[in-house]
């Protein structure tokens, strides 16, 4: 029992993270770009949140921890839409270039490429941190969004059929970049909750991996927001799953080996995408080719 | 003026490290606030990744030109198999993200075969290489069975497999099974460590780190360029990653021809790994620590995807690799070079961008793209 509460309280307190970068990557590549960069943009939302944090109240930390994430996200959209770069060179350009950033400002700020002063953490609402509320909220208002509204509407078209929406009189590259902005600005939320909520600094190697995870997760979710958001959790449950056993019942661990058990998210998408097969196809259908109006 | 075809596909490459060396620079002046210091900083970064010439020119023993550019060779051996890994799956359309996978993989079989198996040297180190190809060449078998067959897209498919790997080798392996036996007093992280009949051969004896890697690294980048200019089946290749519809109404068997090229990635992904085993860490350490696959997507993009560019852009970023490390005494962080080669390849990828300033500085119309 107390296992189950235990995990139950850590999956409320890891998942925000994920959940918000998850959505967020959801949001961009329904309109159509991939992005492979949650983890550069996670890492920039949590850097700058931290450091923001060490000069004004820690919740205005955390939306400028957001604005960079967006800021990161636009750059990621400018290159795709305006350049036409391919759009996994440069999610990755991105992560690659967050990391060494991070380190090099960790070096320039601080003198100490470890990690940021500790801040003042965000102030918990009903013992849980405010991020774990919104977490609840978050992908049910932007399923509303996106499968409710007209702009949803043009978002999920932009990603399947972009010269018809063109066809309509909307831009395309308006709406895509909006959309990637939108999706960076999720990315730095999830890593301002790691900086400010998680833990009370941030740390050279975040997010370490969570990013890529969440891009597992959104295709896990089949591209949806709330698949999205479940497939995060869940993942989030397993770790959590897999901590609380480690120190309840040790003995489990010894046959099924702690590494089976982190490799489970990404062995069982690889899983999923294997048996849906060319079948089911989820990703949008001009997911990664840049619009061309000359090309109709 | 006119542009011959090497230089106008060369020279968004070239503007962009450029661009980003300045930019660096910039960034470091800001942070440090004085131009000197930045100044100081770049040319210790010089000297660490050429050679400290003006020391030498000053009755230093030679020590301290060979010991650098051992450096710089052994960092450019890693860089150059993961770019060239990268690079070959691009020439067939492929992304290989999984490097880094491979990699582990490849860098496990090596350490295993290194340290338990009992052979001469003439063999063993052959034998630790074909370990590392076999196994990283293996891994990759995965991703292009699951697009052959299911059509799951490779770029999702090796991001799943990297994290695959790190789980169960960092995770489970190196910390379980594998984990090296405790002598004595001191508790030794990551697997045994490989036997001397394993370590790549050192070409210069004490003096330099320098191994037989870079010439193993130069060989493989040389051939895969024969293969793919000179060959019929490198042609073939090439006719694939052009336009996989076109060639297949040629009569070129596409799924082959993909299976084989990734086959070939994930191989010298593998041999990124073995060279850092039996060159650097002489075992699988309990993290390899260093995102070294994605690397290899800088030098595969910055290199145009052309093995030889590869090759020129590994030497280049290995070097700064080697001298960043001096950059330390003047408050800039040893990994500043990756910061380095994180912008270039940013800008690399606006591709469009550098085609437009070269046509409008040249005159000419930009290269037309399908």
């Amino acid at each position: 029992m107390q296992l189950i509460v235990g995990v139950l309280t850590s999956v409320l307190d890891a998942a925000p993270a994920l959940v918000f970068a998850a959505v967020g990557a959801t949001l961009s590549e329904r309109a159509g770009v991939v992005n492979v960069g949650v983890e550069g943009m996670m890492r920039a939302g949590a850097f700058a949140a931290a450091v923001a944090a060490l000069a004004m109240p820690t919740p205005l930390g955390v939306l400028v921890g957001a604005l960079t994430g967006a800021l990161v996200g636009a750059l990621h959209g400018w290159l795709c839409i305006r350049w036409r770069a391919d759009q996994v060179v440069s999610g990755m350009a991105i992560n690659l270039l967050m990391l060494a950033l991070g380190t090099f400002l960790l070096e320039a700020l601080f003198s100490s490429p470890s990690g940021t002063p500790s801040i003042t953490q965000v102030p918990l609402w009903f013992g849980h941190s405010p991020f774990t509320w919104f977490a609840m909220v978050l992908p049910f208002i932007v399923h509303v969004a996106v499968y409710r509204t007209p702009w949803g509407l043009r978002l999920r078209a932009v990603g399947e059929k972009p010269s018809a929406v063109a066809a309509m009189g909307v831009r395309v590259s308006r709406l895509r970049l909006g959309a990637v902005t939108l999706s960076g600005a999720l990315a730095g939320l999830g890593g301002a909750s790691l900086s400010t909520s998680t833990l009370d600094h941030f740390e050279h190697h975040m997010p370490s991996g969570l990013g890529f995870m969440a891009v597992a997760a959104m295709v896990f979710g089949r591209w949806t927001p709330l698949g999205a958001a479940g497939a995060a959790t869940f993942f989030a449950f397993g770790n959590a799953l897999r901590i609380g056993l480690a120190s309840s019942a040790p003995g489990l661990l010894e046959v099924i080996p702690q590494g089976a058990l982190l490799a489970l998210p990404y062995a069982l998408t690889l899983v999923v995408l294997a048996v849906q097969g060319k079948r089911a196809v989820a990703a949008p259908a001009a997911l990664g080719t840049p619009y061309d109006p000359e090309l109709r | 003026m006119p542009l011959t075809d090497t230089a106008r596909r060369a020279l968004p490459s070239t503007l962009s490290v450029l661009s980003a060396l300045v930019l660096c620079f910039a960034a470091t002046v800001v942070t440090r606030g004085e131009l000197g210091i930045a100044f100081d900083a770049y040319v210790a970064m010089l000297w660490g990744a050429i050679g400290d010439w003006p020391r030498l020119i000053d009755g230093a023993d030679a020590g301290v030109i060979l010991r650098p550019l051992g450096e710089s060779a052994t960092k450019a051996t890693l860089l150059m198999f993961t770019g060239l890994s990268v690079a070959v799956a691009f020439r067939v359309g492929l992304f290989n993200i999984g490097a880094q996978g491979q990699l582990m993989v490849g860098a496990l079989a090596a350490a295993v075969v290194g340290a338990g198996v009992n052979l001469p040297a003439p063999l063993h180190v052959p034998a630790c290489l074909f370990a590392a190809a076999l196994g990283g060449g293996l891994y990759a078998l995965g991703p292009a069975w699951l697009k052959w067959r299911r059509g799951v897209h490779e770029v999702i498919s090796t991001i799943m497999l990297n994290w695959v790997a790190v789980a169960l080798i960092e995770n489970w392996l190196v910390v379980g099974p594998l984990r090296a036996q405790a002598s004595g007093d001191n508790s030794i992280s990551g697997t045994a460590q490989i036997q001397a009949s394993a370590e790549l051969p050192r070409l210069l004896g004490d003096v330099s780190r320098l191994n037989l890697g870079i010439v193993l690294a130069l060989l493989a980048a040389v051939s895969t360029w024969v293969f793919l200019t000179r060959y019929r089946r490198g042609y073939e290749w090439r006719a694939v990653g052009l336009s996989p519809e076109a060639a297949r109404s040629a009569g070129i068997n596409v799924d082959r021809a993909m299976l084989e090229a990734m086959v070939l990635s994930g191989a010298f992904a593998g041999l990124a790994g073995a060279v850092l085993v039996m060159g650097t860490e002489l075992k699988y350490p309990a993290s390899l620590g260093a995102p070294y696959g994605f690397d290899g997507i800088a030098m595969a993009l910055i290199g145009q995807g052309h093995p030889l560019g590869v090759m020129i852009s590994a030497i280049l970023f290995g070097g700064l690799r080697a001298g960043g490390t001096r950059m330390q005494l003047f408050g800039v962080h040893k990994s500043f070079p990756e910061l380095i080669q994180g912008l270039a390849l940013l800008l690399v990828a606006a591709r469009m961008f550098w085609e437009q300033v070269v046509s409008r500085v040249f005159r000419q119309k930009p290269e037309v793209r399908p």
